[in-house]
């Protein structure tokens, strides 16, 4: 039996070196489903304490790379010792503004071995976005929707934007009191669309044509 | 050139005859010329599911010098270009099928003029299985999403490595000290792992050897008798997981989705992709068939002046 022998933290989780955060999330969660106890796939095939050993490696691996400052400097380790090229690291910054959850991209064509983006898009997850983001008025209620099917904690949407955790769930609940003047709350809108990388000009739209019909119902 | 697959998996039941009847018809039908090989010796049943009466003789013609050739007990099936091997006449030898009776089988299938071999094997992992798995550097496996099944799919794959393993020890360059030591540790628990750490402690430098041998085959995985409200990621998660903690190539190829009338088509002896082309297990079956052709265009040869 092998175990990650050779294996780098993302090579270990399936997903390119400029993967975000999402991403990350995902492929820890496909991991842990993986390698979990209860694995149809691989219950027969380790003993407790081979699963044990293999489930620490994800989680360090997930840590890691979930935490800025040591993904940097796990990130220069592997330049360092010649494991990958500095290209990466540049590219890091540019995915994230990237939507995955794009309304006229098909998941037709997606091959069997996807990668991290490509499995965002072929989940279940994906259904409930294209719902989103068909929709001409988008509540806050998606969002929380579409947050927590994406098993994403509301103080990891604050630890990444710096949005108070005040704001964001005034937003998610549509709590007009607790928002914040327009041109700050049309930032804010992109900043947390980013972090689900879900298509941020709709969502900004469909959140703005909500509270106006929210107020003109008053 | 020829392709031969062997089609294993260890656990009985799962469909390795159904598979092996079914690609033999549809890559016959994409225009390759096929033969199917019954290689369950004892058990032989893959005729019923061709649609065929109780074939005469086989294997048995080849094995007591009867006929010279192996393909001449290549009989003609219902389906043109499809050709199959029986062995329900040697059901009589199988307690003991000399090994010089198999190595023959083997190294006449391996010549075999045939486009496409599909060999099945019988259940478990006894020897004889194994080393007609290993008639071919390619194989399938084919399991059901059950932990049975999952779980037999990875102790064949682990039989089929010790079985390469052991054979390769058995080389005059390897010293004694490791064949006891490999004869001794043989049971349910040895393991690749183990044999690997053995031999490294003898023969260091041999390692990378025995990986690379066992580096060598390809698997392909299917996985038979798919119901609807079943995890469609387990193949693939199945396909990561050899691949990262095997040391071949693994290659899920696809599921066949559960249909009451693959049973049906048994009991009445109908070839069942092609009484029901248009089901959605044919449809499965014929997206596998295009994986393993890789949709290559049979070569038509110009004919013969007779």
């Amino acid at each position: 039996m092998k175990y990650f022998e050779g294996l780098n933290y993302y090579e270990i989780l399936k997903i390119p070196e400029n993967s975000s955060f999402l991403e990350i999330k995902q492929a820890h969660r496909d991991a842990v489903s993986i390698y979990g106890e209860d694995s149809l796939a691989t219950y027969s095939l380790f003993s407790t304490d081979e699963r044990e050993i293999i489930l620490k490696i994800i989680e360090a691996a997930f840590s890691t790379l979930m935490d800025g400052n040591k993904r940097a400097a796990y990130d220069k380790m592997l330049v360092d010792s010649g494991q990958s090229d500095t290209t990466f690291i540049s590219n890091q910054s540019q995915k994230q503004s990237e939507p995955v959850f794009h309304p006229d991209k098909g998941s037709e064509d997606v091959p069997l071995a996807a990668d991290a983006t490509e499995r965002i898009q072929t989940s279940e997850e994906k259904q409930l976005s294209d719902e989103i983001l068909s929709k001409s008025s988008v509540s806050g209620n998606d969002l929380k929707k579409l947050r927590e099917a994406l098993g994403v904690e509301i103080h990891e949407i604050h630890s990444r934007t710096r949005i108070s955790v005040s704001v964001l769930s005034a937003i998610e609940e549509n709590r007009m009191e607790g928002l914040p003047p327009d041109v700050y709350l049309r930032n804010f809108l992109k900043l947390y669309a980013e972090v689900l990388q879900i298509d941020p000009l709709k969502i900004v739209d469909g959140y703005f044509k909500h509270i106006s019909l929210i107020k003109h119902s008053d | 050139m020829t392709e031969i697959y062997p089609i294993g998996g260890g656990k009985g039941g799962v469909g390795k005859s159904f598979i092996a009847a079914s690609l033999g018809t549809l890559i016959a039908q994409q225009g390759h010329n096929v033969v199917v090989i019954d290689l369950d010796l004892g058990a032989s049943n893959l005729h019923t599911l061709l649609a065929m009466k109780n074939p005469k003789h086989g294997l048995n013609r080849y094995l007591d010098k009867t006929v010279k050739r192996l393909e001449s007990e290549a009989v003609p099936t219902i389906i043109p270009n499809l050709f199959f091997i029986s062995s329900l006449h040697c059901s009589m030898e199988v307690a003991n099928l000399l090994h010089a009776h198999k190595l023959k089988i083997i190294s006449a299938i391996q010549k075999l003029p045939f486009d496409y071999i599909f060999l099945d094997l019988g259940t478990g992992t006894n020897f004889n299985t194994l080393d007609f798995f290993l008639t071919s550097k390619e194989g399938i496996l084919v399991g059901t999403p059950e932990p049975t099944s999952i779980e037999n799919f990875f102790r064949f794959i682990n039989a089929v490595y010790l079985r390469i393993l052991k054979q390769t020890l058995k080389r005059a360059e390897f010293l004694s000290a490791v064949k006891d030591a490999v004869t001794e540790m043989s049971g349910p628990t040895a393991g690749t792992h183990d044999i690997l750490k053995i031999v490294s402690k003898y023969h260091p430098d041999k390692v990378a050897h025995l990986k690379n041998k066992l580096r060598e085959f390809e698997f392909k995985l299917i996985l038979n008798q798919f119901r609807k409200n079943m995890d469609s990621s387990l193949g693939n998660q199945i396909e990561t997981v050899c691949n990262r903690h095997f040391h071949s190539n693994f290659q899920f190829v696809g599921t066949i989705r559960y249909d009451e009338q693959i049973h049906d088509a048994v009991f009445s002896k109908t070839l069942y992709v092609q009484k029901y082309p248009h089901t959605q297990s044919s449809d499965d079956l014929k997206k596998i068939a295009e994986k393993i052709t890789k949709n290559r265009k049979p070569i038509v040869l110009p004919k013969e002046i007779s």
